[in-house]
Parts: C-alpha cells; structure tokens; sequence
C-alpha cells in the first residue's frame, strides 16, 4: 500500500492525522454522511448573499449611475464605498477560506474531494457577480447536502437553483406560444438547455438534435427569478405558468405531456438515469480520482454500482474510491493548481486560510491584504476556483495544467510565497522530515535534496526547501 | 507519393527562379514571417462584426441589435465600429474578412467545437493536437511557437518546445529550475519534461514579471518578441466571452466589448510590429457563428456560418472574401443560421503555406489528412 493514496483520493495526512489502520475502510467510512462545516466565522446563506447582490448590482444601477451620470470621478468614489457596504469584494475571499479551512482540517477530506469534483462538474463560470457573492454559497448548500442523495436528486436542485439559472440564462427563456411570449413576442433561450444535456447529464455522446435542446429549453420555459423593481434579477426562484410553452414536447424520442412545472422533474429523471448520462459522469469520476484515460475496466464498477443503486451517490463514490485505491500503484494522475494547494496545507501545516478571526469583516473597509491573500495565490496559481472561463468548468486533463508559465508558477508559489505561510513553531528541519515520512514512502529521498539547507531557517532557506520538495514529480503527481 | 507533388513543385519553382521570373519568392522566404491567431471563444456573431449591409430580413429578425454607426467597407459590408483597426488598415490593403465561412461543425456545442477549430479535425475530441502544432512541426519549424495565455492552447499542441508568455509576479532561481529538471529526468512524463526544456531555453527577455492582467502589456511584449529576428514565429492569443445569449446589444453591449479586445490586440500589434506587420497575418478563430435571429434575451444563440478578421501586410488586398448564401430562411443552414460557403480550414492552411514557407498541397496533407481544402493563397494573400 502506497502512502499516495490519501493524496489520491484526499489531500494527504496532516502532522496530527493518525496513519489509517486500514486506508480503503478509512476512505469509504468518510462517504455516508455530510459532514458539517468547521469554519467558525461568518457563513451567510446563498439568500443573504444574493440580497447583497442585489443591493450591489440595484445601488450600482438604479441610484449611483443615476445620481452621478454627469460626475464619472464622484460616481467612481460612491461605487468604491457600495463595493465596501455590500462586501462585494469580500465574500469570494471568505468562501475560498471556509472551502480551505474545510479541506486542510475536515475529519472527513475524501468527501470534500468529490465536493470539489461536484462543484467544478455542475460549474457556474465567471459571470456578472456570481464569483463574488453566489458561487460559493451555492456549492455549500445545493451542491454539498445533495451529495448523500441519488444524481437525480443533485440535478433537479441544480436545475431549479438561482445560481444555475441565472448562470445560464434561462429567465430570458419564453415559450413562443405562452401567453408572455405572444404578448412581448418574445421566444426561448437554449443556452441553459443545451447545458444541462451536454454537461450536466447525457453528453453530446447521447446523440440529441437541435430538436431537442429546443424542445428541453419549451420544457424549461417559466423557470425564472420573479422580478421586481428592488431586488431585480436576485429574487427567488418561481415557475412562471404564463412564459410557459404549452403543447406537448419530445425529447431524445420521449414525449412529455402538456403538465406545466412537473415537466421539467419528468425529463430530469429521464436525463438522469440515461445510460450515456451514466457512462459519461462514471468516466469523469474515475478521471479526476484515478487517471486522464481511464480504461474501460476501471469505470464499469463505477456504472455497475450506479445501476444497482439507482444513482446513489454515497455508493457511487465508494465505487469510485475502491476503484481508485484498486488502481493506486500502477497509475498516475496529475493534480490542478488548487488541490496541489490544498495538499500542501495539510500535509506542511502551513498558515492558509486566515483565521475566521482575522476574515472578520466591517463593511466599513476595504478588505485587508492578508485577507486576500488566499484568493490572489489561488488566481496567480491559475485555479482560482469560482473563476472558470466557461461552463464546462476547470479540466482535468494534465495536458491543461502543463505548461511554462503555470509550471513556474508552482515554483514562484513554493519558493517565494510558501515560506511565509509556514508557522513559526514548524521552521524547523525536523518538522519537513516528519511531514515527508507522513506522506511518501520514498522520504528518505526527498529529504537528501534538501539536506544541503537543513541548518537554514530564513525565509530564503525555505523556500529553496519548500521550492523543491512541492514540485518533485512525486508531488505534483500521485 | 507522398511526396512527389511536393518535389514537383518545388523543382517547378528553382526553375522559375533561375530562369528569372520569380526571384521575388526566394528572397521573402528568407524574411521571418509571422503567423498571429486570435482565438475567440464563444462563438463570434460574424454579422455583427461584418455586418451586411441594408438586408430587410435581417433588420427585421434582430430588432434591438441593429448596428448605427457602422464603418463601411464596400456596397455590400460595413464593419462594426469598434473594429476601428481593422478600418484604418483596410485603407491600406492591410485588413480583409472572409465571411459565411467556418469549420465543418455544425454541432452547436462549444466543447466540441472549440475541440474541433483548434485540432482541424471532424470528430470531437479525437485528436490530441492543434493544426497550427502541426503544421509548424511538417514545416520543421520547431520551438518557434508562442502562446498569450496560461495553459498551452490545444491549437499549438502537436510540435514541441512551444513557450508561453504570461507571467507570474515574481522571479523563479534558475537554480531551483534546474534541481526539478534533474529530478523529471528520470521520470516517465514526457510533457513536464519537455517544458521543463523549453523553460530552461527561455530567453532572458521572457523572464521579466508583468501584471498579466494586463492585456496591452501582455500584447505589447509579444509584438516585441515578434519583432525578433530570432524570436517567435507563431503566436496565439485567447480572448472569451463572445458567447452573448443575452443583452448583446449593437453598437455597445457585451459582443462589442468583445469585438473592442480583438480590436486593442491588433492596435498594439500594428503599432509595434513596426516593418515587420509587412511580413505578419493576423486571423481570428471562433467555434460557430450566431443565429440570425435575436432570441428572447436581446442576444443570439449557437449558429454556424461565421467570418474571420484578417490584418496584416501580407495579406493581397482589402476585400470582404465571400460566396455570400443569403440570408433568407431557405438559405439559411437549418432555416436559422448563416450558412458557411468556405471551410475555414482553408483560409489557415493556405495561410500557413505563405508563412511557413510550404506548399499548401503538401500541408493539406500533412495537417488535415487530405480533406479538400482549397488553395486560397492567390485569392488572399501575397505570394
């Protein structure tokens, strides 16, 4: 058994973890349940932070562009204080600390890996202000407490939530024939649609017509934010009967009766529990925690246990962990910029997120650097992970994470930048070695690059240790 | 016989030379010659960019997206006025477009398109490597490929050593550098161990730290490696969110802040290429054009006929290069999209084969298997 596996499927031991008895039993007692969030500083919910959104976006709007269109300096001043007042750029840097306080503490890390995994898969990408007020929130609590339940269950709450909605689109979408679309002559927009067959659920590989990313997007007309003049597109969900498509529809062959909101719950379960649906995310799956390619042999369990649990996710997960430990000495897979991050704060104990003390916020300042400081390394990383460019999310493939600059800017990370998040009770030698022989077998290797600075304790011999030791290839990779 | 046509030809032209009718082509091959491919991510509305001009039906089907202001380029084409560059240089023979052109992908998937505009290929996702990594690897032109972005684009995969510009804040000990390359010696990965190659052989003025925020910077220092005699001979840059299901707006609005960026790039490169925008293509890049229709949120959806922006002194004339299919609905692709009369792939092959030097027979073959592509550098570009 290969120490690798608690990096492969988790984010390696911290110096307080015990070393695992049995590693596949460990991992899979981590999956039953939701653990809660350690975070003991402030965590508002997706409707807090959604009222904040829509103070921002309706004091930018509707008052500060009103009552300065003449003064552009003025305006830019107001602007800076409501960014202040609404935390607009403060809530993304506390969502990235309760994400990172959950991976480098939590008693149960392989389940905030496939937290991870789910939040990149039903990705919301950077749009308008979702990164800073709506991302992180949503992945707390539509993505994490669905993750006990079936994968149906997870899409037909990603489909209905605000964040998802919003991020694509689907209240611009109006039935042609509905009584709203002939009045404003209005009709759909496919983008949400298109999405939910594509990434969510069947993939291209299913086989769909434009036919039927048209007629899903009938199905989903009338899911939409009920507007109104104060929080405009920041209210709640509803089902709008009157920009609802009437008629029947048919999609991928299936003809759905004309039954207003109940539509959209009947081709979810038929989207879900599609057999491409199933092979398309079992081959994701066992391409984030196992390999790029997986073959054949290693997904099937995963399909295998899908099928036998109905979508269960709690036993698609153990599924892909027994595949994943199965498969941990004969493969590799290299890891992204912010699980590598993650890794290496647990593992080195280092001072990352900032206490929930110290991201304690006013509104009556500016957020501190040392606040930002885990969202700029995240950016600078080239992961910053609310900030996907697309829907489709951050990939997984190695040959994305591989280049010049993103390669030197692991190095910059390790050697300029770690040494100052290292505790001042863990400078010494003896803690690196300790963390090493927690983590790789082969420690006694590691440790000779950097035996030549073992009396250094500056921060420039630190990073020239640390600058090493996290870009070894048996680090970057498992 | 796979090389046969190509020894043809090039006997066909030392004939030329020597007889005296063609020294010209000689003498420019030995000139760098700059290949710029701007990637637009999202799927580029083409009828916005070049919109036509004075067609009731498309008036009519994008009521609130109608274009005011625009920059005419001839009876039939005007040009969206942020794309104020590309008008300038039009005055000069240095800007054209091709239009109702895109890749063979009617799919209206971004993935899959975006996979497909960047390997040239017919199967999504089959392909590991981009047509401009192959191309530049059968013209044998080997680490001279320069992307302005973080990963490496798929569109360079496929010849080793390329670099990327984008850096981080601050410097990284070339010591350190070299202890990690030692370690991946011995390592089975290829890839790391290639770039760690191409890191190790960066020139010293691609070690500097800038504020890669920045996209003036960032298009400023690839204009001066360009400009290198020894420097870079392809570069990529990326650009996204052309994507506008909603609120495109006309003259302003999302698709124009766009269009504006692609706009900045070439302005920057224009204006520090110097002599060298004479021997510089610049062509953009996108996935699929829009529907011709506005749909219900102001904006557009997936299409598939396209254009391509063009800017640079090789290019052979202004023109707006089309087999233009009409815009009424039975001359639409699927009664809703612009349709495309020219495989794009055309317009890159061909505009390889002018500045790597090589045949376009030859690299049709080497690149794109084959397909039937055709040779489209008389048409548009100086030879």
């Amino acid at each position: 058994m290969s120490l690798n596996f608690y990096r492969r499927v988790a984010f390696g031991l911290s110096p307080s973890d015990e070393l695992p008895q049995d590693p596949l039993s460990w991992a899979l007692n981590q999956l039953n349940s939701v653990p809660d969030f350690l975070w003991k500083g402030s965590m508002p919910t997706e409707k807090e932070l959604r009222k904040k959104y829509g103070e921002w976006v309706y004091g930018d709007r509707e008052v500060l562009r009103k009552k300065f269109k003449n003064d552009k300096n003025a305006y830019r001043k107001a602007k800076d204080e409501l960014r202040i007042e609404t935390g607009e750029r403060y809530f993304e840097l506390n969502e990235h600390a309760i994400r990172h306080y959950q991976t480098k503490y939590g008693t149960q890390p392989v389940f905030e890996r496939f937290w991870l995994f789910w939040g990149n898969h039903f990705a919301i990408s950077e749009k308008d202000f979702l990164a800073e007020f709506s991302t992180g929130p949503y992945q707390r609590e539509i993505i994490r407490p669905n993750m006990v339940k079936t994968f149906e269950e997870m899409v037909q709450a990603v489909t209905t939530s605000w964040c998802m909605i919003h991020h694509l689109d689907n209240s611009e979408s109006f039935g042609p024939n509905s009584k709203k679309g002939m009045e404003w002559r209005e009709t759909i927009n496919e983008n949400h649609a298109r999405e939910l067959l594509e990434l969510h659920t069947v993939s291209p590989r299913a086989g769909y017509t434009q036919e039927d990313v048209i007629q899903l997007a009938y199905i989903m007309t009338g899911w939409c934010h009920k507007w109104n003049n104060k929080d405009l597109e920041t209210a709640d969900i509803w089902f709008d009967q009157e920009m609802h498509q009437k008629g029947d529809k048919v999609v991928l062959g299936k003809k759905y009766k004309n039954d207003a909101k109940r539509e959209l719950a009947k081709v979810i379960h038929d989207l879900a529990t599609h057999p491409m649906c199933i092979k398309f995310v079992s081959t994701k799956l066992c391409r984030h925690f196992i390999t790029d390619e997986p073959t054949k042999e290693m997904i099937d369990p995963v399909i295998e246990a899908w099928n036998r649990s109905n979508g269960n996710l709690i036993e698609i997960h153990k599924a892909v962990v027994t595949q994943a430990f199965k498969y941990n000495s004969s493969t590799h897979k290299f890891h992204p910029p912010e699980i590598w991050l993650m890794q290496l704060s647990r593992m080195f104990d280092l001072n990352i997120p900032l206490s929930a003390e110290k991201m304690n916020y006013t509104f009556k300042l500016k957020p501190t650097n040392r606040q930002k400081q885990l969202s700029w390394i995240l950016r600078e990383i080239g992961n910053s992970p609310y900030r996907a460019k697309q829907p489709n999310g951050w990939s997984d493939f190695e040959v994305d994470w591989v280049s010049p600059e993103l390669l030197l800017r692991r190095f910059w990370f390790a050697s300029v930048e770690l040494p100052y998040l290292v505790n001042s009770q863990n400078k010494s030698h003896d803690f690196i070695l300790r963390c090493l022989k927690n983590n790789f077998e082969d420690h006694e290797k590691m440790a000779a690059h950097i035996y030549q600075f073992r009396f250094g304790t500056t921060d420039k011999d630190l990073g020239r240790k640390y600058g090493i030791i996290c870009n070894l290839p048996g680090v970057l990779k498992v | 016989m796979n090389c046969t046509r190509r020894n043809f030809l090039i006997g066909g032209s030392t004939t030329l030379f020597l007889s005296g009718f063609f020294p010209k082509i000689s003498f420019a091959s030995m000139q760098k010659k700059n290949l710029i491919i701007i990637s637009l991510r999202g799927g580029m509305d083409g009828l916005t960019a070049v919109p036509v001009i004075g067609d009731k039906r498309l008036k009519k089907l994008r009521k609130k997206l109608i274009l005011e202001d625009v920059l005419k380029l001839n009876s039939d084409f005007g040009l969206h006025p942020k794309l104020e560059i590309f008008h300038q240089l039009w005055k000069d023979d240095k800007a054209a477009f091709v239009h109702a052109t895109n890749i063979p992908y009617t799919g209206r998937s971004h993935f899959d398109g975006q996979n497909l505009m960047e390997t040239g290929a017919h199967i999504p996702y089959k392909e590991k490597t981009g047509w401009l990594g192959r191309g530049l690897l059968a013209s044998d032109i080997v680490g001279k490929g320069l992307a302005i972005s973080l990963p490496m684009p798929l569109l360079l995969r496929g010849v080793p050593q390329n670099n990327n510009f984008f850096p981080s804040p601050d410097f990284v000990e070339t010591k350190l550098i070299d202890q990690i390359y030692d370690e991946f010696k011995g390592d089975h990965n290829e890839l790391i161990k290639s770039t760690l190659d191409t890191i190790r052989q960066r020139p010293l003025s691609m070690q500097i730290a800038t504020d890669s925020e920045d996209r003036k910077k960032l298009a400023l220092e690839a204009a001066k490696q360009l400009k290198d005699q020894s420097g870079p001979r392809v570069a990529v840059f990326e650009l996204d969110g052309f994507d506008t299901h909603a609120a495109q707006g006309g003259v302003d609005g999302a698709h124009a802040d766009e269009l504006e960026e692609v706009n900045e790039i070439v302005k920057i490169l224009y204006e520090n290429l110097g002599s060298a925008f004479d021997n510089t293509l610049i062509l953009t890049l996108t996935e699929f054009g829009r529907t011709i229709k506005q749909n219900g949120g102001y904006g557009t959806e997936h299409g598939y006929g396209s254009a391509i922006l063009m800017a640079g002194g090789l290019l052979k004339k202004s023109q707006v290069y089309t087999d233009w299919p009409g815009l009424k609905k039975k001359e639409l692709f699927e009664g809703r999209d612009l349709n495309s009369t020219i495989d794009s792939r055309a317009v890159y092959n061909s505009a390889m084969s002018i500045c790597f030097n090589k045949d376009p027979e030859f690299l049709r073959r080497e690149v794109f298997w084959g397909d039937d592509l055709p040779n489209l550098t008389e048409d548009l570009f100086k030879i």
